[in-house]
């Protein structure tokens, strides 16, 4: 597999290390960086950020007898003992098989009960919901479709699964994640001859800028 | 859920043994403890971060001392009972023990808002431990990121330190700070740069 040329802007970055991501953000960011050596430093510089904020803040007093009664609670506690070391998924392992958005699929991507919403379009919704308010969906898109233009109410992350797209920014391949402003507009096409199948984390409804993509909006409840 | 008080920072001040440590000292506490299981290393460790991490809980949806209290206390838990899984080379003593207070609060957040959720249901919390692969230059990115993240003009550091230790939207803090969003975002930008650029990811 080719190495992932699209990434999270660091504001992004900045916002997961921060744990100010909603959960459907935040997994699309986690399996990004399952396979991006890159983002994985700059999340770990960004929490070495956060460590000496930590050793900065105004320190509040812990009750008076907190030490006595910690070690109450930790004495009979049994210590976590490191296991073998896990490797990271070789490159060419399937996107969908990175361990956090495993967690979140209920079977393979391709038994999903996928809901056909346009010509050469199916999506499934993903429950991920337990950390603030956002949407977390996996759109498949046809090779030669081309998804209407639209924009975005506060940002969309997309990240690439399966298959490939091109649209104003460039091409993008399993692995890559498009990281848009409310300002893009795009229109993605998907190009190769398999479907091309995102992940994709928006908090707000996508607004359609053409009539097709208007006609189809109240349809696609996108 | 956020009160109105800027956040304020200590500056580094000698009063306790355990408010004047450097890192370096933080670690090696950490390693003993891992050692050893050394009570008198975690003793002073949790005299240094249990009350910073209440600090940061309180400004983090923990409206009660109690509460808070509470869960700086299982955070401190946590470090003992992993301690074995950390490795100095790395991520330091903070950083570790910031990125399991960061998940416990998200933890917590979560319970709180969807009380119906099955606690089974897949959850999303960003990884504690760095696995084994991770970049081996970790200890010395840390050192210039120190360096860097001390030479950071006052406004910008600001705004760095709110925008990890105090879950307010950026809009909210440019209001609390009477400056237009654009200028919090683009200081908090400044600052990643100029780190970015002492690690050499960035040309100067």
């Amino acid at each position: 597999m080719r190495n992932v040329q699209h990434h999270p802007k660091t504001d992004t970055l900045a916002d997961y290390a921060a744990g100010r991501l909603d959960e459907a953000r935040s997994v699309v960011v986690a399996t990004h960086i399952e396979r991006c050596q890159e983002c994985r430093t700059a999340v770990r510089d960004l929490e070495a950020v956060a460590g000496l904020c930590l050793e900065a803040i105004e320190p509040v007093p812990m009750a008076a007898n907190s030490m006595a009664d910690f070690w109450a609670k930790a004495g009979d506690q049994e210590l976590v003992l490191p296991g073998l070391p896990t490797a990271r998924p070789a490159n060419d392992v399937e996107m969908e098989t990175c361990p956090p958005l495993a967690a979140f699929l209920p079977t393979s991507i391709d038994d999903l009960p996928w809901k056909q919403v346009a010509p050469g379009l199916s999506q499934y919704v993903l429950e991920a919901e337990g950390y603030r308010e956002g949407v977390l969906r996996l759109l498949k898109i046809a090779p030669g479709t081309k998804v209407s233009t639209h924009t975005h109410g506060e940002g969309e992350l997309t990240l690439i699964l399966r298959g490939a797209y091109r649209d104003e920014v460039g091409e993008f391949y399993p692995g890559d994640l498009a990281d848009l402003d409310d300002g893009v507009t795009h229109a993605p096409v998907a190009i190769g001859d398999e479907d091309c199948i995102c992940l994709i984390a928006t908090n707000a409804p996508l607004v359609f800028k053409d009539l097709v993509g208007k006609v189809m909006q109240p349809f696609v409840k996108l | 859920m956020t009160g109105v008080a800027v956040l304020t920072v200590s500056s580094p001040r000698p009063a306790a043994r355990a408010n004047s440590m450097d890192s370096l000292a933080l670690n090696a506490l950490l390693v003993r403890v891992a050692m050893s299981a050394d009570r008198e290393a975690f003793g002073d460790l949790y005299a240094y971060f249990a009350p910073r991490v209440k600090g940061y809980l309180m400004r983090n949806g923990s409206t009660s001392s109690e509460l808070a209290d509470d869960l700086a206390q299982e955070t401190l838990l946590k470090v003992w009972r992993k301690a074995k899984l950390f490795d100095p080379s790395k991520a330091s003593a903070s950083t570790w023990i910031f990125t399991i207070a960061r998940n416990l609060r998200i933890d917590a957040a979560r319970r709180a808002s969807r009380p119906q959720l099955d606690p089974d249901d897949p959850s999303l919390l960003p990884p504690e431990e760095p696995r084994a692969d991770e970049v081996m230059e970790r200890a010395s990115r840390d050192e210039r990121i120190r360096a860097s993240f001390a030479t950071l003009p006052p406004n910008q550091l600001e705004v760095v330190q709110l925008h990890f230790l105090e879950d307010a939207a950026h809009s909210e803090i440019a209001e609390r700070l009477d400056l237009p969003l654009g200028t919090v975002k683009s200081r908090l930008r400044l600052a990643f740069e100029k780190i970015r650029k002492e690690l050499g990811d960035l040309d100067a």
